[in-house]
């Protein structure tokens, strides 16, 4: 141990911003790799998105329109390991394999599309109410806050039946319904730095609102924002299969939930493949962002032990 | 109290809801009608009005129980509604005590033996339960248990058993008992039981996981040591100081998590082919029955709200003691 | 302070406790560390040892080690021996039992009840969620049960209400404890708890004991709660109570008075006392003898007076440069240069040679070992070993 007292001052030399910036970023993705389920569910997702991606080149795309399901009349119901038809047909005479290759694709879409539509609407209400504060800080909270009460696949549900089964109607009400969070947590953040010493320092130097914005409250929300939307990936898919499931979206469409809802006819005369194929993805997809956003709130929330 | 805010938001969001779908009154349309006609009906259904008389008569009606036709039920929303809430509540109160129970019960053994064997099954458990697609979990269950086994039957209810027998409460197992027949209370349980599991599963992961947390972390207090010096056992210094006040916490979780559990009635239903809420809605969701879809989601947010309410109470008079004594 | 023991002189007061070549280590990722390493100081009856050092200097885990409250991974008891004489072995001419072998059966006898603990921050030692009474009774329920049945319930009581006296009932009796065959009786036991309670809150000064049994935690003030909990550790009459630095976490004012109360119950029950503390001052005030420990190891240890008007170790010397000066804010040690070594996997030497100024050789080589020099005081310093004291430099030259 080096002695206290004495010790001249380091000559190290000093990072820039950037550096710094992308130091930390390799620290905390080394120390989210640590963990061994964290990163079995990133591999998990690696894999479903690469399949996602190149379901065009593992099967032949389904013509006129790839995101239905093939019918095959001459194969139907063919149990698993049927030559041509590993996981089984349907009672279409669909390829089970083929709506799940395509399905991780409407899958990856959904989840993308309306994440990020979620995080959008919600940094923008959330930024409105924590700028602006006063009475439209009020209002803007209590509709998230009535939105809040209603439990969030029934909420969905509601908005996609009324506006009548498709699957872009699931991307709506979906879009519609889970953007809440973000607004409270951007809101949170601005609230949080609005009541921070340093930021009078700022306003004192000159820097306007918006630029507060974009060097304090914007960088400190990345972390809970970006946990909120990996877990959020995997929610999504689960409500958005379970709105196509009851049946919310067109049939023969290769989705997994609609999948499993055609498939659960045939169970009681055995044929369980059909159902439990598309589910497992369901799962796994679900699984492997749950693992991922748990394991990323470990580092960089420790004080929320999620374990 | 914002809950009177709340519940006006919610009734709000259902009427545009209502009216976004088309006109509600589509069921007593037809084709053959002439302009006159439909005028006729839309005015006798106050559609001419403006939205905020719209809304008011809407609300008012609501308040008075009116909550409009149920076009899968043939016959008004407030009729059919009882029965088919019975059988929901019966299905969702056997799945809340299995999750309450069990998800405790788990939570405190993974908790008291943190980083061990039983901890770490303990949490993949927790984490296949939160993300266990409800519909796809019934199905296997069916599969593996009413197809293959043949232990569970799938429906509420044997026809024959369930006719034999008066039904004052409409619920299943409580009337069976009343009526003193024993047939009919096994035939009520045996037909609960999968369905229970099902939608019990995913609250129990949530539970579970609260649990372990709040179990965790009262088990490094200094009082727990302290407890431990004086010469308690571990078993007593686990129920009574540990235990107890790790379950504090967790009883938020329990509110919260009815909200899943509510949600997940809605597959469990259609799958099992129960009798209940959520199978009419699915149906109304297919057929698009306005009033049914509406009538829910109203019923839904009043209850959840309600139950969360019931929980912040419940948890700030115990909290009363933690919160001023940390 | 005079001790109890009338009339004996402190070297022949028989023995309450001996470590013997303690050592407690701990796995970490970075390697194992050795908190405790080699302790040996006797606890005599009636007594008050004060165990000073700065923290992490290993005090807290050579006290807890007494009652086997080191959580086990990741902590070890690696090696030596506690031995202890109760009160009654004392009496019947028994040898010791050595607390880290008995069986856990008989260390939760011993808890509570021979060997008591009190800590440092009595807001956090008490339950929250339950009222003082309820906790201190625990206490009685756990080790006075017996005697609670024998004066409050009839001779030869059922099995249910041994059960319940014992702390041992299940759920479902209870629920039965409530209905009225065995209401009644479970009332008689829980006047008779609450009395004993009473009595030690009595003790302690509390003036109204009935109202503090009633109350919470939080309900009470911070000297308030440690007087509670001394007055819980005391319940049982134990024949060694250990003190972690009971007064750390309380206002100055109030601090005084709790010290002065541990040091007149201790004289009144003859207990003896094992003092944990950083705050030399404090232990000045109550401690008959003082063992000083560095880094997991006992550098000196001494009379109170030998100690402090003859320190011999170069590191209690820096302590008590620290002393007298109004300088430094009490109880914070001088800046002796340096830090506390690492603890992992340490090899032999003596541990404070990186920061002592006499530093030689042998010091960075070899572990050195207790050396008695005269009366009860001795010194584990490399420059004793001749026995030739006068090369060290003067207090003064060290300020």
């Amino acid at each position: 141990m080096t002695d206290v007292v004495g010790t001249p001052l380091s000559a190290a030399p000093v990072e820039g911003p950037l550096a710094v910036r992308l130091r930390r970023f390799t620290d905390l993705a080394r120390q989210v790799l640590r963990n061994k389920t964290t990163l079995a569910g990133l591999i998990v997702i690696v894999g479903m998105v690469l399949v996602a991606f190149l379901a065009p080149v593992l099967t032949t795309p389904n013509v006129p329109d790839p995101y239905q399901m093939p019918r095959d009349w001459g194969a139907l119901n063919e149990p698993p390991g049927t030559p041509g038809h590993i996981l089984g047909t349907t009672s279409d005479g669909g390829d089970v394999l083929y709506g799940i290759i395509w399905g991780s694709r409407v899958s990856l879409r959904l989840s993308v599309i309306v994440v990020s539509v979620t995080v959008t609407i919600g940094v923008i209400v959330g930024s409105l109410a924590g700028f602006l504060g006063g009475k439209i800080d009020e209002i803007l909270m209590r509709i998230v806050d009535v939105f809040l009460s209603i439990p969030e696949l029934i909420f969905a549900l509601a908005i996609a039946a009324v506006l009548g089964p498709s699957f872009g109607n699931i991307i709506l009400a979906l879009s519609m319904v889970f953007w809440v969070k973000y607004a409270r947590i951007i809101r949170g953040q601005i609230i949080h730095v609005k009541q921070n010493e340093y930021v009078d320092a700022a306003r004192i130097t000159g820097d306007s609102r918006f630029n507060i914005f974009l060097k304090d409250v914007l960088p400190n929300s990345v972390t809970p924002v970006m946990v909120q939307a990996t877990l959020d990936m995997g929610s999504i898919v689960l409500v958005g299969a379970t709105l196509s499931f009851i049946g919310l979206a067109e049939a023969g469409l290769a989705e997994w939930g609609v999948l499993v809802s055609k498939g659960q006819v045939g169970i009681s005369t055995g044929r369980w493949w059909a159902s439990t194929f598309p589910g497992l993805m369901i799962f796994l997809w679900a699984l492997a962002f749950n693992l991922v956003g748990d394991g990323l709130r470990d580092v960089l929330d420790p004080k929320t032990e999620s374990r | 109290m914002i809950l009177p805010i709340l519940l006006i938001g919610v009734s709000l969001i259902v009427f545009t809801l209502s009216r976004v779908g088309g006109s509600p009154i589509g069921i007593y349309l037809s084709h053959e009608m002439t302009p006159d006609e439909v005028a006729e009906i839309e005015e006798r259904f106050g559609l001419d009005e403006p939205l905020p008389v719209q809304y008011l008569a809407w609300a008012g009606g609501v308040l008075r129980g009116d909550l409009g036709w149920s076009g899968v039920s043939v016959a008004p929303v407030t009729q059919v509604f009882p029965d088919k809430l019975a059988a929901t509540m019966e299905l969702s109160v056997a799945a809340a005590i299995v999750a309450v129970t069990l998800g405790i019960g788990l939570g405190t053994f993974a908790g008291s033996r943190r980083d061990r064997l039983p901890d770490h099954l303990t949490r993949v458990f927790s984490v296949s339960g939160a993300s266990m697609p409800v519909f796809w979990f019934a199905i296997i269950l069916l599969i593996v248990f009413w197809v293959y086994l043949g232990w569970f039957p799938i429906g509420r209810s044997d026809a024959n058993t369930f006719a034999s027998i008066a039904h004052p409460t409409g619920l299943y197992t409580v009337d069976s008992v009343l009526a003193g027949n024993p047939a009919a209370f096994w035939d009520a349980i045996w037909h609960l039981v999968l369905p229970a599991i099902t939608l019990g599963f995913g609250t129990t992961a949530i539970i579970t996981r609260m649990m372990r947390s709040s179990l965790v972390e009262e088990l490094g207090e200094d009082y727990v040591e302290a407890a431990r010096a004086k010469g308690l056992p571990e078993r007593l210094v686990m129920k009574r100081h540990a235990r107890r006040n790790a379950l504090i916490p967790t009883i938020t979780v329990i509110g919260l998590s009815f909200g899943f559990l509510l949600q997940g009635t809605v597959v469990v239903e259609i799958i099992y082919q129960w009798p209940g809420l959520g199978r009419w809605l699915a149906d109304a969701v297919l057929r698009g029955d306005q009033a049914t879809i509406m009538a829910y989601v109203l019923f839904t947010s009043v209850l959840f709200l309600t139950v969360n309410l019931v929980v912040d109470i419940v948890y700030a008079y115990l909290d009363r003691r933690v919160v001023l004594g940390a | 302070m005079t001790s109890p023991v009338d009339g004996l002189p402190p070297a022949s007061r028989p023995l309450v406790a001996e470590v013997k070549d303690l050592r407690v280590h701990f796995q970490a990722k970075a390697g194992l560390v050795h908190a405790v390493d080699g302790v040996s100081f006797e606890i005599r009856d009636g007594e008050t040892l004060g165990l000073v050092g700065e923290t992490g200097c290993g005090k807290s885990v050579t006290a807890r080690s007494f009652i086997r409250l080191i959580p086990s991974p990741p902590g070890v008891y690696a090696g030596g021996e506690i031995d202890f004489w109760s009160s009654a072995a004392r009496r019947k001419g028994e040898g010791p039992i050595d607390l880290l072998q008995i069986p856990q059966k008989e260390m939760l006898e011993i808890r509570g009840d021979r060997i008591a603990m009190i800590f440092q921050d009595p807001g956090k030692a008490l339950n929250p969620a339950l009222t003082i009474g309820s906790q201190m009774s625990e206490v009685l329920f756990q080790h006075r049960s017996q005697e609670l049945m024998e004066a409050a319930l009839e001779e030869d009581p059922p099995a249910i209400l041994r059960r319940a006296a014992r702390q041992q009932s299940s759920a479902l009796e209870r629920l039965l404890l409530k209905l009225p065959p065995w209401r009644g009786r479970m009332r008689r036991l829980s006047r008779r708890v609450d009395e004993l309670v009473a009595r030690a809150l009595t003790e302690t000064q509390i003036s109204n004991p009935r109202k503090i049994m009633d109350s919470y935690p939080h309900e009470l003030s911070g000297g308030m709660k440690q007087r509670v909990l001394i007055a819980q550790a005391l319940a049982c009459n134990p024949d060694l109570l250990i003190a972690d630095e009971p007064t750390t976490a309380l206002d100055v004012t109030i601090q005084a008075r709790i010290l002065e109360l541990i040091a007149e119950l201790q004289q009144r029950l003859e207990t003896s006392v094992l003092y944990i503390s950083h705050d030399l001052s404090l232990v000045r005030e109550i401690c008959d003898r003082v063992a000083v420990m560095y880094a997991g190891r006992i550098v000196e240890t001494g009379t109170t007076k030998e100690i402090f008007s003859n320190p011999l170790h170069p590191y209690t010397r820096g302590l008590m440069a620290a002393v007298p000066s109004a300088a430094h804010k009490r109880g914070e040690l001088a800046a002796i240069e340096g830090n506390v070594p690492e603890l992992v996997d340490p090899p032999p030497a003596c541990r404070f040679n990186s920061r002592c100024p006499f530093a030689v050789e042998i010091c960075r080589t070899t572990d050195p070992r207790a050396i008695p020099i005269g009366d009860e005081h001795s010194v584990a310093c490399f420059a004793y070993e001749s026995g030739d004291r006068t090369e060290l430099p003067t207090l003064e030259q060290w300020v």
